[in-house]
């Protein structure tokens, strides 16, 4: 116990300094996962975002190029259309101006889309849509003329329209196509990046995730194992401070125990010791008193001498009952219960009535003692604090138990607001026997005070 | 005359020296033994056969009150004062009721002793002047206190008379032939008496006695 006393207070600070460093690496170990997972999230989710608005990019791009296409297609068919029936049916004025207004907007609708598109795409892909439009200028620039012949002349118009303008039609229909090819070879590229951008996506999604749950992994055992080691030193402290607790009460107990043993010791001196040797010295004094005959100074010493004696026993016999009354040890718990209140009640003008139901004369002695200093300490508080004028004091023993009640009609109080030392020591001598002590008071009522001490059956067996 | 035999226990060696030096100067007393326990006062008490013992409280092994209980029972002939230094109800109770005759206090034992020892001899009760004294006062001061009504009001003059002379020790028998009265009805009267006064055993009735200063 000595040796270890001096380095406890270097262990505890020491301890101290660890748990608090291992606390720090904790909170910096759980910030740094969270973090992590928040990286993650963060990063996938502006991964895919990037991923969507490429892909509908690439998609929107392709699908406008092919309606392009599709634009020209239309143009073409609609032109050479609208040229044969140039040639073949309209004479009408009216009607060939109606023609050629139409072949006119067509022209410039492609050629518009036309140049849109090609101004919408990056250098590389400009290529076969420039020769697109040039095959088409060309194309607009043949079937031209054959809008400014005349009806006569419409034979030749045929003519051109068979055999060229037909012609240019079918290689720029052929270049369409071309276009379509390398439209969707594009397409076929743009999924490809597509699929790679997911592959490496995925690739570093594991790599951080793998990261991640090592990294968590390490942190769980880390903080299982610190949690492990407060629990336990937490349970060491416990039983410590419960071993602490025990030696507590054991050191009261020992305390009330010798405080009582004194007492006893104290008061079996001067009764037995003091007080019988005082009796007998007046038994001398009269002894001497009746051998002198005469009267004279010498009988009036030993009245004198009588008197003083008296006095001492007195003095004597009431100290030694202060401190522990002989009643107890002579005649049990009743006699001595009875005694106290008559005392008190002489001493206090308080009324004590005492009733003792079926009490034992022998009780042990620690149930003897208890009870008693109980009813005295109550019996005090009553006349001190709670000026009453009436206390009724009841103890009964049954099979396994004793009760004892002290009710008095004085001055209540508030038994959670007030833990008075009596109040704490009564406690303290009730729950060492294992019993329970009760306090029921109200300032406006008075107080009544309940106690329940278990018996050992060894005591019940006696009573008579 | 033949003397009184008396037998003096007390564990106190000085005190019981002193009683001896007391009784000893008394020409019709005869002390026959001294004890020092209540177990050695049992056993002499039955084999010397004393008219009176005269017994501390106080004492090893057996206390005076146990061992009065034992004498009282195994040879009723013999009186026992009891010595003690408390003038409380609850020792002149127990001693009554243990069946001793006699309450001396041991600070006036030196006064009262032979007039103790000759009355109980006699079958009469004694107690120290002392102890009616304080026994009278503690009676007056729990009844002004609870603001009761003398019981001994109750009682007509003819159940005064009977209530002393059973205090003083007297059988029914003996009471009986003193006021010429049949035996039968002085336990009627003395039934009557117990109730009026709430009394339960012949020992309570002479602490009442002795209370209200109708013996000493």
């Amino acid at each position: 116990m000595t040796e270890k006393k001096p380095d406890t207070p270097l262990a505890s600070n020491g301890r101290g300094r660890r748990q608090l460093g291992s606390r720090g690496a904790l909170f910096a170990g759980f910030g740094a996962l969270l973090m992590l997972t928040a990286i993650i999230c963060v990063d996938s989710l502006r991964t895919l975002g990037a991923f969507a608005t490429h892909n509908t990019q690439i998609r929107q791009e392709l699908l406008s190029r092919e309606r392009t296409l599709e634009q020209v297609r239309a143009g073409l068919y609609e032109s050479s259309n609208i040229a044969r029936d140039y040639i073949l049916i309209e004479s009408d004025p009216r009607a060939q101006e109606i023609l050629r207004t139409e072949l006119q907007s067509i022209q410039n609708e492609t050629t518009a889309a036309l140049t849109a598109c090609i101004q919408s795409l990056s250098t590389g892909k400009k290529e076969p849509f420039e020769r697109l439009a040039q095959e088409l200028e060309h194309y607009w620039s043949t079937i031209g003329p054959i809008f400014a012949l005349r009806s006569t002349e419409k034979n030749l118009g045929n003519a051109v329209l068979r055999g060229y303008v037909l012609k240019q039609n079918a290689e720029i229909l052929a270049i369409t196509k071309e276009v379509s090819a390398v439209n969707d070879d594009e397409l076929r590229e743009a999924d490809r990046r597509i699929a790679e951008v997911l592959a490496q996506f995925r690739h570093r999604l594991l790599m951080v995730a793998t990261i991640a749950f090592s990294f968590g992994l390490i942190l769980a055992g880390t903080t299982i194992i610190y949690a492990v080691r407060l629990e336990k030193s937490a349970e060491e402290k416990y039983h410590e401070s419960l071993q602490a607790q025990r030696e507590l009460k054991d050191l009261s107990k020992r305390l009330v125990e010798a405080e009582e043993r004194e007492r006893r010791a104290i008061s079996r001196e001067l009764h037995d010791e003091v007080g019988q040797s005082l009796n007998a010295l007046l038994l001398d004094v009269e002894n001497l008193t009746e051998m002198s005959s005469e009267e004279g100074p010498f009988r009036q010493g030993l009245q004198k001498i009588k008197t003083l004696a008296e006095n001492c026993v007195n003095e004597v016999r009431n100290m030694a009952l202060l401190l522990r009354p002989s009643m107890l040890d002579d005649l049990g718990l009743v006699a001595a219960l009875d005694w106290q209140g008559r005392e008190v009640s002489k001493r206090t003008g308080m009324v004590v009535d005492t009733v003792e139901e079926n009490v034992s004369d022998n009780l042990p002695e620690d149930h003897k003692t208890c009870v008693y200093r109980i009813v005295q300490e109550a019996l005090n508080n009553c006349s001190k604090h709670a000026y009453a004028k009436n206390v009724w004091v009841v103890v009964s023993q049954e099979p396994h138990h004793l009760r004892v009640s002290i009710e008095d009609d004085g001055k209540g109080f508030d038994p959670s607001h007030v833990h008075g030392l009596g109040l704490i020591g009564m406690n303290e001598r009730v729950s060492q026997l294992g019993g329970v002590l009760k306090v029921d008071s109200d300032p406006a009522r008075g107080t009544l005070l309940r106690v329940d001490l278990p018996l050992p059956s060894a005591s019940t067996d006696r009573e008579n | 005359m033949k003397k009184l035999r008396v037998l003096l226990a007390d564990d106190h060696i000085v005190m019981r020296a002193g009683l001896r030096a007391l009784l000893d100067r008394q020409p019709n007393l005869e002390v026959v033994g001294e004890c020092e326990n209540g177990r050695e006062t049992v056993e002499l008490a039955a084999s010397l056969e004393p008219d009176v013992v005269v017994m501390d409280v106080a004492m090893p092994v057996l206390n005076g009150i146990e061992a009065a209980k034992t004498i009282v029972t195994q040879r009723p002939a013999t009186a026992v004062v009891i010595l003690s230094m408390h003038a409380d109800e609850s020792y002149v109770m127990r001693a009554l009721k243990a069946g001793a005759r006699g309450y001396l206090l041991k600070d006036s034992a030196a006064a009262d002793l032979i007039s103790a020892i000759q009355a109980v001899s006699q079958n009469k009760s004694f107690f120290s002047p002392k102890v009616s004294r304080i026994l009278a006062e503690d009676y007056v001061r729990v009844l002004k206190q609870r603001g009761a009504v003398d019981s001994y009001d109750l009682l007509t003059s003819r159940e005064r008379e009977i209530l002393q002379l059973l205090a003083e020790g007297k059988a029914n028998k003996e009471v009986a032939t003193a006021l010429n009265i049949s035996s039968y009805t002085v336990e009627t009267h003395r039934g009557h008496i117990l109730q009026k006064l709430n009394l339960h055993n012949p020992a309570e009735l002479v602490l009442y006695a002795v209370r209200k200063g109708i013996i000493s």
